[in-house]
């Protein structure tokens, strides 16, 4: 496994970042480095200003890393200067029995990731070893015991489920209040209100229906003010089909992460039920998004080139904005073959990323071909989850068209389909068959992601 | 039924904006909402949401215009592969004169950019002419018109209004090198009909092979057009062919800004030696006066002959004076002049970088490449080295020279001492270099202990990864 130095670039948050690891890529600096002998991890212990050195450490198969240094660019100049190190080859980077440092990292980031599994040759008495820790008896626990535990968790389940029904009634309340004071009040002073039951919502235990709400009036501000109050409508009404499908099922896991939080990675991981598809994908595009609550959103939207699994994934991070801009590992336009995890959901989307090899770049079209009727893939996930907000698309054929306003539309070549446009399509975009096209349909608007036309790739990257 | 939920929903929304109840109007829905009024109101929104998001999508208006195909340019596109590196240098070279620099870098190796990665606007005038239909595209665009833009096979009269103007100018720039009179001709027909900025884009052209059969043209132009700047571009080229306008009041009192003196044992030697200059306010209008005045009338101002001039100027004493002078030859001068300046400055080893590059517009791309190889020689940066050959891309040898040395030895002290200064050097070397050279270059700086992915190696990475296709000059 390696990596190559564009991968370094990319991950690096900034220009002097790089240009700070380029001075830290000597192996003057560097003690200790080694890698594993499946080549997975890189590790190396670097000198800085304090007195002992920072250890950094990197996952080579999706480019997870830590670095013990106080910085706070994620990641540090030390990481990239490692991964330099190894891109580069400027020191030898011998097999080696990982360091438990490294083997804590990797417990700590997924499960069944601490040691990796030793190699056929490592002797067997390290092996027993291990093996008779792992075999620990653990049915000496008390039984009571496990049981007030498992009652504790209960309640405690049972006492939060409550704190958001509470919350989603003082949500439904809320909504009522707007009705009643009118619809164009609560456009003009949408960001203020929305604040205000947000805050309520993050008290209620509901953060992920907050943040929701907290950008509900950047979503309507983004529109012609003429079509802001059916906008208002729609979202606001998404917010009572959410609530009453809490009610009716507050453990379904795919309506709680739309409510209250996500799954851990771990939990995801772990789920029987979680869709593993491995398959050569596209990256089309990255979304980053400074939200109202601080944090960056990143989502990076992948297309399934294979013939199986569903037609899309969203990988979805956040990160403090604090933390300043950060890197990806993809490029759009890039190929990899990959196992992602999908979140278990009626429609599978959102998903984690598990394994990829090597990026290989994008140069024929080989999109597959939309395989629904253009009007049932923009409703089918609108009937089956009435609050999605968005809705990835295979366009077919068509083009960009132009209202007196300079508004643009996206036409069907076969002029059956007329959809509004959102957001930028300059130069290119407006002036080529767009053979097709990856978009997001937001019930109102088409965001396109990336497309294919005779000039190749269009979009970003 | 959607249509009747529809023209329900109307009633629906009005009461909403004015803050009443709705439910009591959603006849269709009566069952659903039940009795409860608050309950009513929050099952109505649900379902008119859904309903709207779901089943009711903006009406297209039915005036919609399609812009036309943007059009394939005379010169390939940069290879896929090469496109990531064609925009990080486009995102790093924010400075228009740069940029344009990188673009001509491309044109010359047969190449251009992707539209995808970028286009110009209709007034990126100093963009190279391969752009035009995409210039012309994004004016277009940009307007209500909805004509295609396409390059004239022959640019006439008659298919004269069927082009937009940055590609007619294009075009009309072809013709006067293939058929100079022909260019001529039709300019002669149509700039009466044209706007001022317009005629003096196009008269501009007539530089392009100006020759004594353009000097009626000019003449007319020069005494009648109705534009001051029009009729000094006119006389500036009436005088590039030696009809320059009679000495004035301004030339006489330029001249006597200088004085013609012997020097030598015997006195036979004559040198043109600047007076000097005691406020700001003599440079200022010396520098006026250089700007308006024709180098013919000049020298017929000091009595010396116009061939004579470049000889017994004398060159180093006042550097201002230097490169006002060279101006005014580059703009006035006849290509024979131009030829004699450059002759001489050679043999009296005139180095500085303002005075060659105020001859820039005058030299074709093989001279300014010989310059910059001159320059390089004697010790210049490579940013200089770029000043004067511009992205030419075919400069070989480039780190060997002094600039390279200088670069290399300052590697291990740059980071701390002036990075800026060694990005730009390494930029500019990425845009003069031969591919060859750009190779060479990069296994050097390694050498030196810059990284192979250091992003300020990004220019030197794009030659180094272009194939040379372009016509060589």
């Amino acid at each position: 496994m390696s990596i190559d130095l564009k991968a370094v670039e990319q991950l690096a948050t900034d220009q002097s970042s790089l240009k700070a690891a380029a001075g830290l890529a000597k192996p003057a600096k560097w003690s200790g480095v080694g890698t594993s002998r499946d080549g997975a991890l890189v590790w190396g212990e670097c000198s800085g200003s304090g007195a002992n050195p920072y250890r950094v450490m990197a996952d080579l198969r999706d480019l997870g890393n830590k670095c013990t240094c106080p910085s706070r660019k994620f990641p540090c100049k030390h990481v990239l200067g490692l991964l330099w190190l190894n891109a580069e080859e400027i020191v030898p980077f011998v097999p080696a029995d990982t360091p438990d440092w490294v083997s804590d990292w990797l417990g700590r980031r997924r499960p069944g990731g601490g040691k990796p599994k030793p190699a056929d040759d490592v002797p067997v008495a390290a092996k027993d070893v291990h093996a008779a820790q792992v075999a620990l008896p653990d049915d000496a626990e008390d039984p009571k015991a496990a049981a007030r535990r498992e009652a504790a968790s209960a309640k405690r389940a049972e006492d939060t489920e409550r704190t958001i029904l509470d919350a989603l009634d003082a949500l439904e309340q809320w909504i009522g209040d707007q009705l009643r004071m009118g619809l164009p009040p609560f456009i003009d002073d949408a960001t203020a209100r929305c604040r205000r039951i947000a805050a309520r919502l993050v008290d209620g235990k509901a953060g992920t229906l907050a943040g929701r709400i907290d950008e509900l009036p950047g979503r309507l501000l983004a529109l012609p003010a003429g079509d802001r109050p059916r906008a208002a409508v729609v979202e606001l009404g998404k917010l009572v089909l959410l609530a009453r499908a809490f009610r009716a099922t507050p453990r379904d896991a795919e309506i709680r992460r739309a409510v209250a939080t996500a799954e851990a990675r771990e939990t995801v991981l772990a789920h029987p039920d979680a869709l593993r598809v491995s398959a050569r994908w596209e990256v089309l595009a990255e979304q980053v998004q400074t939200r109202r609550d601080g944090l960056v959103s990143q989502t990076s939207w992948l297309l399934n080139l294979g013939a199986t699994g569903p037609r899309f994934a969203m990988l979805l991070d956040f990160f403090p904005a604090s933390v300043g801009r950060r890197g990806s590992v993809f490029t759009p336009g890039e190929r990899f073959q990959g196992e992602l995890v999908f979140y278990p959901a009626q429609r599978p989307l959102r998903a984690l990323l598990v394994q990829r090899a090597a990026a290989e770049a994008a140069t024929a079209p080989e999109w597959p071909a939309p395989d629904n009727a253009l009007t049932d893939a923009l409703s089918e996930p609108l009937l089956a989850e009435p609050w999605t907000l968005e809705v990835p698309l295979l366009l077919p054929a068509g083009r960009i068209a132009l209202d007196s306003a300079g508004h643009a539309w996206w036409r069907s070549a076969d002029g059956s389909t007329i959809l509004p446009v959102a957001g930028d399509t300059e130069g290119l975009w407006r002036g080529t068959d767009l053979m097709q096209a990856a978009a997001i349909w937001s019930g109102s608007r088409l965001t396109f992601l990336a497309a294919q036309s005779r000039w190749g790739r269009i979009g970003d990257g | 039924m959607a249509e009747a939920i529809y023209d329900g929903l109307g009633a629906v929304l009005t009461r909403w904006t004015m803050g009443m109840a709705a439910a009591p109007a959603a006849s269709m829905w009566r069952d659903e909402l039940g009795a409860e009024p608050a309950e009513a109101e929050l099952r109505l929104l649900a379902l008119s949401s859904q309903f709207l998001g779901v089943v009711v999508t903006a009406e297209p208006p039915v005036d919609l215009r399609v812009l036309s195909d943007i059009a394939a340019l005379a010169l390939p596109t940069v290879p896929d592969a090469t496109r990531a590196l064609v925009r990080r240098n486009l995102t790093t070279m924010k400075d228009a004169r740069l940029r344009n620099e990188m673009l001509r870098f491309l044109t010359t190796r047969g190449w251009t950019v992707h539209p995808g990665d970028w286009m110009p606007v209709a007034s990126d005038e100093e963009t190279p002419d391969v752009y035009a239909p995409w210039r012309d595209w994004t004016e277009m665009a940009a307007s209500a018109g909805a004509a295609g833009t396409r390059m004239p096979d022959v640019l006439s009269a008659e298919n004269w209004a069927d082009y937009w103007p940055a590609v007619r100018k294009a075009a009309l720039a072809n013709l006067r090198i293939r058929d100079p009179d022909a260019a001529r001709v039709l300019l002669e027909a149509k700039l009466a009909d044209m706007g001022a900025e317009e005629r003096l884009r196009l008269l501009g052209l007539l530089a392009i092979k100006l020759s004594n059969a353009d000097a009626v043209f000019l003449g007319s132009l020069a005494a009648a057009d109705r534009a001051p700047k029009v009729r000094g571009l006119a006389a500036s080229l009436l005088s590039r062919l030696g009809y320059g306008a009679t000495a004035g009041e301004d030339v006489a009192e330029l001249a006597r800004f200088f004085e013609v003196k012997s020097k030598g044992l015997l006195r036979r030697t004559q040198v043109l030696v600047a007076q000097t200059l005691k406020t700001p306010a003599q440079a200022a209008r010396r520098r006026v006066l250089f700007a308006n005045a024709e180098v013919a009338a000049f020298a017929a101002a000091l009595q010396v002959p116009l061939d004579d001039l470049p000889a017994i100027w004398n060159w180093g004493e006042d550097l201002l004076a230097d490169v006002e002078f060279v101006s005014m030859v580059e703009r006035s001068g006849s290509d024979p002049l131009i030829a004699a300046l450059l002759d001489t400055l050679e043999r009296k080893d005139v180095r500085e970088i303002q005075v060659l590059f105020a001859l820039r517009s005058r030299l074709d791309p093989a001279r300014r490449v010989e310059l910059a190889y001159r320059a390089l020689r004697g010790g210049e940066s490579f940013q200089t080295a770029l000043r004067i050959a511009g992205g030419c891309g075919r400069i070989d040898g480039a780190i060997d020279m002094r600039a390279g040395v200088t670069l290399t030895g300052s590697l291990g002290e740059a980071e701390g001492g002036k990075p800026a200064e060694l990005a730009a050097e390494l930029q500019a070397l990425g845009l003069i270099a031969s591919r060859t050279a750009a190779i060479h270059a990069m296994e050097r700086l390694g050498t030196a202990g810059l990284l192979r992915a250091d992003p300020r190696l990004d220019m030197l990475r794009l030659n180094a990864a272009l194939d040379d296709s372009g016509v060589k000059e």
